[in-house]
């Protein structure tokens, strides 16, 4: 379905050794509650896991969790495997623990969107409801 | 004797205002010594935002010390006795806590309860419901959505040198060039014989230590052969 009622769907994932998983599912939790379908992999998954299940459920969107200070890499990893599965169309966003510096530096890799400690979940739900159907209509969907 | 452990509250630790966090330790320190335990942990203060530095894992530890030689709370084994509120707290914490066991019980018992992800479940429920009661300002958390700062306070956090990682990668390389292969293999084929057979492990785990054979090549066999645990996917 390709109309404009169409609902984003939503990989929430969490890579590497990083087990601190309460904000990726509370995240989860209201992407779902506002209607959108969210699939969560669970901890511990490597970024060609996470690249293959968004693929797989074909997903408009990639939510990273890291708290763990491997950002840089995990994000830079993801990106890399999504250009190279020609996915590269999947809008990529994260949050957890991320120095203030590295933001822009996550923004140049292309990720969309980084949200810190205190971001309410309606202002992640508004990101996604914005920027999605901005790409439906740019890749002519909607 | 019931010998207790506390730890003061991780998810209690605010990234923003992080030096608050410093009076939250020392409270909640407070009322684990009030409540007699055994052992306890205090956390730093930075620890929503990294590893602790030096500093803040030294401070962590003065409060210990502050309530420990300062306060005067351990004069008495149980300070609070004869508090008509703390006894109803106490009671009613139990009353909760003997529910949740019977729920558990009716469930078919605590593998069970693991196996279906009632832990995980309720683990879930409890943390939304504190976000959503935190972002309608029913729960207050200061400096996170009351007396917040217009400019953050930065507060230096430890930053793990790359490269750590690098000389790690050289030493386990060495160790590797180093240790007697034969040995190794022989080690790990034992542990490997143990687990299949349902035997004690802890002698092949010695006996693999004392070969050289890494923790990952250890983790490897028992990952072999007992495979992964999966967590039920529960949002």
């Amino acid at each position: 379905m390709q109309g404009v009622d169409r609902r984003i769907r939503v990989l929430i994932a969490k890579p590497g050794l990083d087990g601190h998983d309460r904000g990726a599912k509370v995240v989860a939790r209201a992407l779902r509650d506002a209607g959108m379908e969210v699939i969560y992999t669970g901890l511990r998954q490597t970024p060609e896991m996470i690249v293959s299940a968004a693929i797989q459920e074909d997903v408009d969107a990639i939510g990273l969790s890291i708290l763990s200070g491997a950002h840089m890499h995990y994000f830079r990893e993801v990106k890399r495997l999504l250009e190279e599965e020609g996915a590269s169309d999947i809008l990529l966003f994260g949050g957890g623990i991320i120095p203030d510096e590295d933001v822009p530096k996550l923004k140049a890799l292309g990720v969309a969107a980084v949200f810190g400690p205190g971001t309410s979940t309606q202002e992640i739900v508004d990101f996604l409801r914005q920027a999605v159907p901005e790409r439906w209509k740019a890749q002519g969907l909607a | 004797m019931l010998r207790t452990h506390a730890q003061t509250a991780g998810v209690s630790l605010t990234a923003q205002q992080p030096l608050n966090n410093i009076a939250r330790v020392a409270i909640q320190a407070l009322a684990a010594v009030l409540g007699g335990t055994n052992s306890l942990h205090t956390d730093a203060y930075d620890e929503a935002l990294a590893l602790p530095t030096e500093e803040s894992a030294t401070i962590a530890l003065r409060t210990q010390q502050i309530i420990a030689y300062e306060t005067g709370v351990t004069h008495t084994i149980d300070p609070l006795a004869g508090s008509y509120y703390v006894e109803w707290l106490t009671d009613e914490m139990e009353r909760q806590a003997m529910e949740i066991i019977e729920e558990i019980r009716r469930m078919g018992g605590m593998v069970r309860a693991i196996e279906e992800g009632y832990f995980l479940r309720e683990l879930a429920e409890a943390s939304y419901r504190y976000q959503q009661e935190v972002e309608r300002k029913e729960r207050i958390i200061v400096g996170v959505n009351a007396f917040t700062d217009e400019i953050p306070l930065k507060v230096p956090i430890q930053l793990v040198d790359p490269e750590v990682e690098r000389v790690q990668a050289e030493r386990l390389a060495r160790v590797r060039r180093e240790r007697d292969p034969k040995r190794v293999e022989e080690a790990l084929k034992g542990l490997r014989r143990a687990a299949v057979e349902g035997q004690n492990t802890m002698p092949h785990f010695v006996e693999c230590a004392l070969a050289y054979c890494t923790l990952g090549e250890m983790m490897d066999v028992l990952r072999e052969v007992y495979g992964t645990y999966q967590e039920p996917a529960y949002v």
